[in-house]
């Protein structure tokens, strides 16, 4: 195990047992262009003109155009999926609150780390506190997303790596 | 307590805060406009760089015990988006000044309820739950539209009310998928001059 970013397995896959709260999770940077958020305004079909056209966010206050809530939640589970692999699971996401606005000409990152991680009638859940950042400091979050991550053995597993308890760090 | 200040821009506010509690959604699912389909997904992912095979490869999918190509989780929200315009419909763009909006939008604030008429709206909060995977050929829609909060304020865009909103995400077949709890600011932009006209 590397002493930041954790690893995952010859598959790609992450287990419940590779898991340890405080762990980060690999940060994931967006760069907000106009072209990118167009394409996401096509992709996710929020055609509100704050999160395309500079001209018209600017009269409604905002600096200018900033990323939509689908594309933020998007990189939120981008950034989730990336760690728990095929195998995982996303449960609900909590404290996803846009608190400035992601602009364009700036990069939004998503960063986070394992707050707890508990096995629940053989399942594997993990808690992720994220959060975005980008130039001006915390844009969303911190919030809270509950995954689950399969068990190598979920016969004999009965804990996190190197934890004696079951429930570690509870929220 | 007396009568409400008509100047005062907050009890424009107070039949909306006193509508709390209440489902303007009547029960009825208001569909998104087109079911799950692999090309409108990877429309979803590409601007976010998403590569995970659940939401492009069946046979990834299958591996993971799923029954079909998976849509993100948080895309739910996008696939429960009814269509801007359809055949029958009039005409949706009929201004030709360069930021004119459409005459109709299923997304900005075009059901206020009781609350006064706004044109800035921009959501602030999610909280989401999530049931299961939706799959490829599955159809999205919204139920339930439940007021849990309104909260006027002013803030540095305008004055208006964070209004918080409870909704199901559900299938064709009414399964529920999603739970999803959303917080928007509704406002009225502040003017250029301030709110007094710079006269102060």
């Amino acid at each position: 195990m590397s002493a930041g970013l954790p690893v995952r397995d010859g598959t790609g896959q992450r287990y419940f047992e590779d898991v340890r709260p405080g762990q980060p999770i690999e940060p994931v940077p967006y760069p907000l262009t106009v072209y990118r958020l167009v394409m996401a305004a096509g992709g996710n079909r929020d055609f509100n003109s704050i999160h395309h056209n500079g001209d018209y966010a600017r009269s409604t206050g905002a600096p200018d155009m900033y990323a939509s809530t689908a594309f933020l939640l998007g990189t939120w589970e981008r950034a989730v999926r990336d760690w728990i692999g095929n195998a995982g699971t996303i449960r609900s996401i909590r404290g996803f609150r846009m608190r400035q606005f992601n602009l364009v000409g700036d990069t939004t990152r998503v960063l986070g780390h394992v707050a707890s991680a508990e096995l629940r009638d053989g399942v594997g859940v993990v808690v992720l506190e994220l959060r975005s950042e980008n130039s001006k400091g915390l844009t969303v979050g911190p919030g809270q997303v509950e995954v689950t991550l399969p068990v190598r053995d979920a016969v004999t597993a009965g804990s996190p790596a190197d934890s004696e308890e079951q429930t570690v760090n509870e929220r | 307590m007396g009568e409400p200040d008509p100047t005062d821009w907050r009890s424009d506010w107070d039949a909306m805060v006193a509508a709390v509690g209440r489902d303007f959604g009547d029960g009825t699912v208001v569909y998104g406009a087109d079911p799950v389909t692999v090309s409108d997904i990877r429309r979803f992912l590409e601007p976010l760089e998403f590569d995970c095979p659940l939401h492009y490869d069946r046979d990834a999918a299958a591996q993971a015990g799923l029954p079909g190509v998976t849509l993100p989780y948080t895309a739910v929200m996008s696939w429960s988006i009814p269509p801007m315009w359809s055949p029958g419909d009039p005409p949706l763009f009929d201004d030709d000044s360069r930021d004119a909006q459409p005459a109709r939008s299923p997304i900005n604030n075009t059901d206020p309820g009781p609350g006064p008429k706004t044109t800035g709206f921009f959501a602030t909060e999610l909280e989401m739950d999530f049931v299961r995977p939706v799959t490829v050929g599955e159809r999205i829609g919204r139920r339930g539209r439940k007021l849990l909060a309104c909260v006027p304020k002013e803030t540095s865009v305008g004055r208006g009310a964070f209004l918080t909103f409870e909704s199901e995400m559900v299938t064709g077949t009414g399964e529920v998928v999603a739970r999803m709890r959303s917080v928007a600011f509704a406002y009225v932009p502040r003017p250029a001059g301030g709110w007094d006209g710079g006269a102060a």
